[in-house]
């Protein structure tokens, strides 16, 4: 995702697999601009659409979500946002990535003086993916991108799991239908044959990237823990925009390798100061925040050694069944699912992390994510026994943040978990 | 045959307490399954030998949802959390919920939580309606909730029972379709609330007796002289628009509503179910004939502020208030279009605050007053 | 006979006075709105200064958030047309009209005649209404009107990002602990509450010439703030506090005539 300000201010030179990172990033828009250049197709896409399809056809594909934490963890969101508000009309209680990413969209299309972000600059779309499983108000958002831009949609409607069980039978054939469908649509689009063997080539890389990135995730659970929980959100980058390319096999095998390293040194990214509390921070970044969110974690030893979002990626399925990844893409996100299969995981994790407390950002874009945290608080509380503290934010819309209500709030989080700790003593 | 007053005063009676008909329903041995908006397959419950009857909270300001619904959420879905978390629906049998959108998701959760004695029947409408596999995955969902109500009520739902509840069903919306038509003749007497009363007691009232009791209405306006009506007319779109007092600035500033897009009242009545070879293959078709409707994903992406359009000018009306429920996030992204669209087509717009936690409202009042004053 | 406007505003009461020529014969305003004894007071005052009696007055036309609830008023009208009316005729040629009520932002595009033509207004938030100078005057200590003469002082304006009233509250305090000067802080305050209200001028689109009504308008500071985020110049009347009573005396003035006429 995004490199913070922070990040880049750092003393040390970047790890070496944030610069492999960051260079199949590059690559990766590079790739869209050369095909806009040759009039080739480019896509926008939600974050956890079957990025195999568009891989497999080699169709560059960019992601405003991912696009967006960056442009507001370099404090650049407030344009795009006004555009929206303002010329546009939208209201400011929708999702500010859909705000900041419309606003985009608009000033590319009708401004002749735009100005795009400093890095990350991305191309004009020419067609549009969209998952249904992060959230409803993706289809909202990209209805209004595909309006403002004249371009069509490719949907693969991710069911939301409302139940306890797995995705029924029907559910699967849905999913499946869909993936067979798009796939004869855009085989239409792009006047291109899909390839099916590239295809499984594909599917195979993606699942094992995913493996790979889930075992990085739970090396954390040491103590101290070997990575600063926010470096995290970074390593999401590949697994949003490259998850079916090599490249993001390599950044991942060296981030495990660093990780594998800082564990036998004992040494830890979190810096010099002491981990006094390990805690699962639930929700998106408060990305124009992070820097400050990080220094005054720091400050009071707080290190976030998990949270649920990053797992969002993880996709595991049988190459070569469409049935199974269909309903891979039905199960992943944390918002697909209902809050005590979500929060009934999240507490687990916690517990396997050793987690002294759970820090939650109600953010007000991700409306259900928040009413896992309402609603899911009394399971965490249950299973865990730690104290579920909120604080108000928001993803990209720094005028919802308040620097004063968080750290009031991670203070009284850390007072009691500094209770509970001496209790237990 | 009953005077028009007097009608209209029986629809107002109905739509103001609804809890009141729910123990009538129940002392008469009958189970009352509430319906959530926007759309649930009620002709399942008629079949199933149930009453289904429309949920849409009420003006109150939630203080125990607060628990599990975030303040920035949906007033209409707080205020049924509320309601439920409070004992007003205690006499219900179960509730029907659609996810048809992202508070829905959350309202799954947190009525698991809130309301636990009272059983949810969730299902999810598929959104790629243009899919191949999307009607047949919309059968199958929709089997499971007619065997919740089968459950419930003890009563197999046969294709038959089931066929005929849908006739029931497309009766009911012809009867309040002609009775929107008539009542723009006689804006005199049909007042924007009465209006809005007729429409929103008929959510609560068994299709049979809908039917039966708005043809009687549209009956009685028809035996009146049709009236000239010379004032300013609007059209409404959003989920509702209540309280009493707002359509009431309608009336007194002069203004008419003449035909409306409202998830509460026409959205519930304008597509019907389709025939189809069996009573669920109906049922799923319906869906796949939704239209102009934020809930419902359209290739056409452009359907809803040209619907509207279209609307206004049969009508005859110069103007579309979009009524805003308050933190509904379906309605707010389609706001901006709509408004382009009608001012393509050269009509007016604005749009007012819906929210159920106030009282206040003097904003729309100042709203629809200029508006009527230019 | 005369035609008199009262504007029962939220934070003040604002009243004017026009005889049979439509000439401005008195005008008069209160600090404290509806619910207070404030439109009874800027009544009695403006009766007093025009030197007329109750009974001189044809017709009374109301309008603000307090209109429904003056005594003896012939009729009503909604602040918006009465803003229109008003400001169209003190600044003849403008066709965006932008009022910082009490608790209300309105913006509305106006034609040649001073008729509306559309508008927009603020949500149910007091983010960047008068309410929200008024907290933060408080805040800062000092009189609201004083908000405009320090943020003229202002070298390098703090960047107060909160929409949320208490949230910004907070912010604010939290410059001044930083012993971030006043000036600078008051600059913030305004430019926070211009961009916010720039926001609905783009929905209307802007149209010149812009003129500000409302008391809001005579603070200087916040429409230099204002005219920079809108990239336009904004015209402000000295009696821009009065546009809305002023519309409402027309409108009387009018409705007098038309009676006249039936009468006569």
């Amino acid at each position: 995702m995004g490199e913070t300000p922070e990040v880049k201010k750092a003393k040390r030179p970047l790890p070496k697999s944030r610069v492999m990172l960051n260079a199949l990033v590059d690559s990766i828009y590079q790739a869209a601009w050369d095909a806009e250049a040759k009039g080739e197709p480019v896509g926008w896409s939600t974050s956890i659409f079957p990025q195999e399809l568009c891989a497999t056809f080699d169709i560059p594909v960019l992601y405003p979500e991912n696009n967006a934490a960056g442009v507001a963890a370099r404090h650049d969101s407030p344009r795009f946002i006004a555009t929206s508000e303002g010329e546009l009309g939208y209201s400011n209680d929708i999702c500010s990535y859909a705000r900041l990413s419309i606003g985009m969209a608009h000033q590319m299309a009708c401004d002749p003086n735009y100005e795009p972000p400093a890095v990350q600059r991305m191309p004009r779309p020419t067609f549009l993916l969209c998952a249904t499983n992060s959230c409803f108000e993706l289809l909202k958002w990209y209805e209004c991108l595909s309006r403002e831009l004249d371009i069509p949609i490719f949907m693969q409607d991710c069911l939301f799991n409302y139940g306890d069980a797995k995705p029924a039978k029907h559910w699967v054939a849905y999913g499946r239908s869909q993936i067979e469908h798009n796939i004869k649509r855009m085989e239409e689009f792009f006047g291109k044959k899909f390839d099916w063997d590239k295809f499984l080539e594909i599917q195979k890389i993606s699942v094992e990237n995913a493996r790979l990135f889930d075992e990085c995730v739970m090396m954390n659970d040491r103590n101290p823990s070997p990575l600063n929980g926010f470096d995290l959100f970074n390593y999401m980058a590949p697994m949003v925009v490259a998850r079916g390319r090599r490249e993001t096999t390599e950044v991942l095998l060296q981030l495990k390798r660093e990780i594998q390293e800082h564990i036998d040194n004992g040494t830890t990214t979190f810096g010099s100061a002491p981990q006094k509390f390990r805690v699962d921070w639930e929700g998106i970044a408060c990305w124009p925040n992070l820097g400050y969110n990080l220094k005054s974690m720091k400050k009071y030893g707080v290190n976030c050694v998990t949270n649920g979002y990053v797992g969002a990626w993880s996709l595991h399925y049988t190459p070569g069944s469409l049935d199974e990844m269909a309903e891979q893409y039905m199960l992943s996100s944390t918002n697909v699912v209902n809050t005590a299969t979500m929060m009934g995981k999240r507490a687990d994790v916690a517990n396997h992390f050793q987690c002294d407390g759970m820090f939650c950002h109600i953010n007000r874009s991700c409306k259900f994510m928040t009413y896992h945290m309402t609603c899911g608080r009394e399971i965490v509380e249950e299973k865990c026994g730690i104290p579920v503290v909120f604080f108000d934010g928001d993803q990209a819309d720094p005028t919802i943040f308040n620097e004063a209500q968080f750290e009031t709030r991670l203070q009284s989080l850390v007072d009691v978990m500094e209770t509970n700790k001496e209790a237990k003593q | 045959m009953a005077d028009v007053k007097s009608l209209l005063a029986q629809f107002e009676e109905i739509s103001k307490n609804p809890q009141k008909l729910v123990k009538e329903y129940v002392e008469a041995g009958e189970k009352v399954i509430a319906c959530f908006p926007i759309y649930t397959p009620q002709p399942l419950v008629t079949a199933a030998g149930m009453v289904p009857m429309g949920i849409w909270g009420g003006q109150c300001n939630p203080q125990l949802a607060g628990k599990y619904s975030p303040i920035f959420t949906c007033s209409l879905l707080r205020s049924c959390l509320e309601f439920g978390m409070t004992g007003v629906y205690k006499d219900v049998s179960a509730v029907v919920m659609p996810i048809i959108c992202d508070t829905f998701r959350g309202m799954n959760s947190a009525w698991r939580a809130g309301v636990p004695d009272i059983r949810s029947i969730t299902f999810i409408y598929p959104q790629n309606r243009k899919d191949p596999g999307a009607r047949d995955f919309l059968i199958e969902e929709l089997k499971a909730v007619r065997e919740a109500l089968e459950d419930i009520s003890g009563n197999t739902v046969t294709n038959e029972k089931l066929q005929t509840a849908i006739r029931l069903y497309n009766r009911k919306n012809a009867a309040m379709r002609a009775f929107c038509r008539t009542a723009n003749d006689h804006l005199d007497l049909v007042k924007p609330a009465d209006r809005h009363h007729v429409m929103k007691a008929v959510t609560f009232l068994k299709p049979e007796r809908a039917v039966e009791m708005v043809s009687e209405l549209t009956a009685a306006l028809n035996a009146e002289p049709v009236h000239r009506f010379a004032g300013k007319k609007v059209v409404l779109t959003g989920i509702t628009c209540e309280p009493d007092d707002i359509l009431g600035y309608f009336d007194q500033c002069g203004v008419a509503v003449v035909g409306d897009d409202l998830a509460q009242e026409s959205r519930q009545y304008r597509t019907d179910y389709p025939s189809a070879n069996s009573g669920m293959e109906s049922l799923a078709l319906h869906w796949f004939g939704v239209k102009g409707c934020s809930s419902a994903h359209d290739d056409n992406n452009t359907a809803r502020g040209d619907m509207l359009a279209a609307m206004a000018k049969e009508a005859g009306a110069d103007c579309v208030v979009l009524c805003m429920m308050r933190f509904c996030e379906i309605e707010e992204y389609d706001q901006p279009s709509v408004i382009t669209q009608l001012e393509k087509a050269g009509l007016m717009s604005f749009s007012i605050d819906i929210d159920q936690s106030t009282s206040d409202s003097g904003q729309a009042l100042t709203k629809i007053q200029a508006y009527a004053e230019n | 006979m005369f035609a008199a406007g009262i504007d029962i505003g939220s934070t003040a009461s604002k009243a004017v006075i026009l005889d049979g020529d439509g000439q401005v014969k008195a005008k008069a305003t209160v600090p404290i709105g509806t619910g207070t004894a404030g439109p009874e007071r800027v009544f009695g005052q403006v009766m007093e200064l025009a030197g007329i009696a109750r009974d001189d007055v044809a017709w009374i036309t109301a309008t603000g958030y307090g209109r429904f609830s003056f005594e003896g008023i012939n009729d009503q009208k909604s602040e918006l047309s009465c803003h229109a009316k008003g400001i169209s005729h003190l600044l003849p040629g403008t066709r965006t009209i932008i009022d910082i009520g009490g608790q209300d932002i309105k913006v509305m595009r106006i034609g040649d005649k001073g008729q509306l033509l559309n508008f927009v207004m603020n949500d149910k938030c007091a983010a960047g209404t008068g309410r929200f100078l008024d907290t933060m005057a408080k805040v800062l200590d000092v009189e609201v009107s004083a908000l405009s003469g320090l943020s003229f002082q202002a070298d390098e304006p703090a960047e107060i990002s909160s929409t949320c009233t208490v949230f910004a509250e907070s912010e604010v305090i939290s410059k001044l602990a930083a012993k971030i000067r006043l000036e600078n802080i008051a600059a913030g305050i305004h430019k926070s509450v211009a961009r916010r209200v720039a926001s609905l001028v783009q929905r209307v689109g802007i149209q010149p010439d812009v003129a500000m009504s409302g008391g809001v308008a005579l603070n200087s500071g916040l429409v230099r703030s204002l005219e920079e985020e809108v990239r336009c110049h904004i015209r402000v009347h000295e009696d821009c506090q009065l546009a809305g009573a002023l519309g409402a005396a027309l409108f009387a003035l009018h409705s007098m005539r038309n009676c006249e006429s039936y009468t006569g």
